[in-house]
């Protein structure tokens, strides 16, 4: 079997391995190396997120004009949380995000079970992602035309037989609401049926043979049993995917711009708007930070809930 | 309830054969044990049995009815599984109810059916845990509940013991013994200790990989093995086998000498139980190789040739070991096997 004998002593295994001579290092070096470790990370992060973040908030304390700064201390959050612009962006995006999380989670709920036993849509997974991989400016202009400019989808309407004319899917508040959320859950559904197979694929099939024999057909098999199994999963995913959806803007930068009448603008845009034209940069620093700590705070109770009702 | 028939089943895993050509009949009420070591293709052949797998080749019937391609979920067999395969999600309490909230019983049975499969495998005091918070026996014990507490046409139990301590052990094998006369279900039990499959079985049926190597009572099994695998697989410690050869009413190996029939001739092999060995004698020659003192017997090796022989001695024989001894056998228990391995039965 072994063709190049190694020169091991014949005597026994015990002495076989020699042993190697302690390392030494020096202990001021020693208590460096993880931070020179972390060092390159740490300061990538600080200069793409830390200092921005910080910025914001030292910014959000001044009304800023150009190159004037005026300190106002709290003043800017004071205002914002009197405008009612403001509330009706952070109205909007709950409507909006809530409407289009809940759609997408169970249309990829739902295919995920339909189709995670079969080997075909396995190997095809990566097909799936494709709405992922396209740049979301790109989608955006997708849908843009589809929906708008190039009335694409009241074309198919019309030849389905469903509607007659064009719908003008920006004069009216719910159907431009409902363009936002077509494209978004036709970009994201794909994300969480990906997430939700694995889970699936990830669980003991013997449970799911145990329920069968006890007695259970396939849905209340899914209803009872893989679908709490799956608990942790589905909260990772609608936490990821909600703290994405609070910050739609590429969508409604490209789609809608807020229109009509400001039903459509998020957050985000609220945001841009106040930045970017009408330069309240300190004002939307503030709201900026407001949204941060809203974002946190929800996305904080959400995961601490569902994670610890599920282990009791 | 029902009789299990199979019929030439088969089980194919490209190929490698799991299971192959194997008939048998159960009859209603009663309780047959799969015996065999590790991947001789018991968990396989529960399986098909249950409808998890379908078989390669063959027919399952099962209370008169061709059961081969229908659903597990029809079949109405309630199995317990080797990995137990309990609901993460739920209770214990709940993992029990869950073949009755699913099989429509009424609900106001629910909760004195449960307590009695809990108390059954003392369990009654863990019923709002979930799995997770139960050590491997807990699960197993619990596993088993849930298989009993409704009344299917079939059991099947996948080694449900096999994470238990042997006091534990011994009285869930007098409780599912009693239970299963009680209730009159049918039941296929795998397991690969021999004292369970010894105790439990109304038939026992050996196998070896994938083949069925003898059906028989634990005392068929036992006092009229049917070749040289069954031989050398039950018993503890298993039958001497000892190589040799035969003539002219003479079998013949280093060390060992024997009377054997006429009919035996040839290369054979010699099958002695170590309790038909004596000392004294003059059936082996040899050396004491090892002597073991267990308590209530004492078992010792002797080396003849190059062959070592079990002995079950008197519960006081003590030996050095290196000094010469002789054996005798008993010579109403002898056992020849021929070259295939087969049982050389007398001229029929
Ligand atoms: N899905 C499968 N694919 C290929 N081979 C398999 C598959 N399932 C089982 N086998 C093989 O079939 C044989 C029988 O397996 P089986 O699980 O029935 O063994 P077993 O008798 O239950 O063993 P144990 O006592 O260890 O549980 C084994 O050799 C195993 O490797
Ligand atoms: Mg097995």
């Amino acid at each position: 079997m072994r063709t190049d004998a190694p020169s091991v002593p014949a005597k026994g295994v015990a002495q076989a391995i020699p042993k190697p001579a302690p390392r030494r290092r020096s202990p001021a070096l020693r208590r460096a190396f993880p931070y020179i470790l972390l060092a390159p990370a740490l300061a990538y992060l600080l200069v793409i997120t830390l200092y921005p973040g910080l910025f914001a908030i030292y910014q959000s304390l001044f009304v800023v004009k150009f190159l004037t700064w005026e300190w106002t201390g709290f003043g800017n959050y004071s205002a914002i949380l009197q405008d009612r612009e403001f509330w009706a962006a952070l109205g909007n995006t709950a409507l909006i995000g809530a409407i289009s999380l809940t759609l997408q989670t169970v249309i990829a709920l739902a295919i995920a079970y339909f189709a995670y036993r079969d080997p075909f849509i396995r190997g095809w997974r990566i097909v799936y992602l494709m709405p992922m991989l396209f740049m979301p400016s790109a989608v955006a202009f997708i849908w843009k035309l589809a929906f708008n400019d190039g009335r694409v989808i009241s074309d198919l309407l019309g030849r389905l037989g469903l509607i007659e004319g064009n719908i003008d899917w920006l004069g009216s508040i719910p159907l431009a609401r409902l363009t936002l959320i077509v494209a978004d859950v036709w970009q994201w559904t794909p994300f969480l049926f990906i997430i939700f197979v694995a889970a699936l694929q990830g669980q003991d099939q013997e449970i799911e043979e145990a329920a069968r024999l006890d007695g259970a057909s396939w849905p209340s098999i899914f209803w009872n049993i893989s679908l709490p199994m799956m608990r942790p999963v589905i909260v990772v995913a609608i936490t990821l995917r909600g703290i994405d959806i609070t910050t739609m803007f590429t969508n409604v930068f490209v789609m809608t711009q807020g229109t009509p009448g400001g039903a459509t603008e998020t957050m985000s845009y609220f945001i841009y708007r106040q930045g970017f034209r009408m330069f309240n940069f300190g004002y939307a620093s503030a709201a900026s930070v407001l949204m941060l700590i809203l974002t946190v705070i929800i996305a904080q109770t959400v995961v601490k809930r569902a994670f610890h009702s599920g282990k009791k | 309830m029902a009789s299990i028939h199979l019929q030439n089943i088969e089980k194919k895993y490209g190929a490698f054969v799991g299971v192959q050509n194997m008939s048998l009949e159960i009859a209603d009420e009663e309780f047959l044990v799969l015996l065999g070591p590790s991947g001789c293709g018991k968990t396989t052949t529960m399986r098909m049995i249950a409808g998890l797998e379908l078989p390669t080749g063959g027919k399952i019937v099962i209370g008169g009815e061709e059961m081969t391609e229908i659903d597990a979920r029809d079949r109405d067999v309630a199995m317990v599984f080797q990995g137990y395969a309990l609901y993460p999600n739920m209770s214990i309490y709940e993992n029990i109810r869950f073949p009755l909230r699913m099989r429509g019983i009424p609900k106001a049975e629910h909760d004195a059916r449960i307590r009695q499969a809990a108390d059954m495998v003392e369990l009654g005091s863990f019923l709002d845990r979930k799995p997770g918070a139960l050590s491997g026996g807990q699960r197993q014990r619990a596993a088993l509940a849930r298989a009993v507490v409704r009344q299917p046409q079939v059991f099947l139990m996948d080694e449900p013991l096999s994470n238990l301590d042997a006091k534990l052990r011994q009285s869930m094998r007098v409780q599912i013994k009693h239970m299963q006369r009680q209730l009159k279900v049918t039941t296929v039990y795998v397991t690969h200790d021999q004292i369970e499959a010894m105790t439990l079985a109304d038939r026992i049926v050996i196998m070896n990989k994938g083949a069925i190597q003898q059906v028989g009572t634990p005392d068929q099994i036992y006092s009229d093995p049917a070749n040289t695998f069954v031989a050398g697989f039950i018993g503890s410690p298993p039958m001497n086998l000892i190589e040799g050869v035969a003539q002219n009413g003479r079998f013949v190996a280093p060390g060992v000498t024997a009377a054997c029939p006429g009919y035996v001739q040839g290369r054979v092999t010699l099958g002695v139980r170590p309790e038909d060995c004596h000392v004294g004698g003059d059936n082996v020659q040899g050396m004491v190789y090892g002597v073991e003192p267990t308590g209530d017997t004492t078992y010792l090796t002797v080396l003849a040739g190059t062959k070592k022989i079990e002995v079950k001695a008197a519960r006081e024989y003590r030996s050095d070991i290196d000094v010469p001894i002789s054996i005798t056998f008993d010579p109403a228990h002898l056992y020849f096997f021929g070259e295939d391995g087969q049982r050389i039965r007398g001229a029929a």
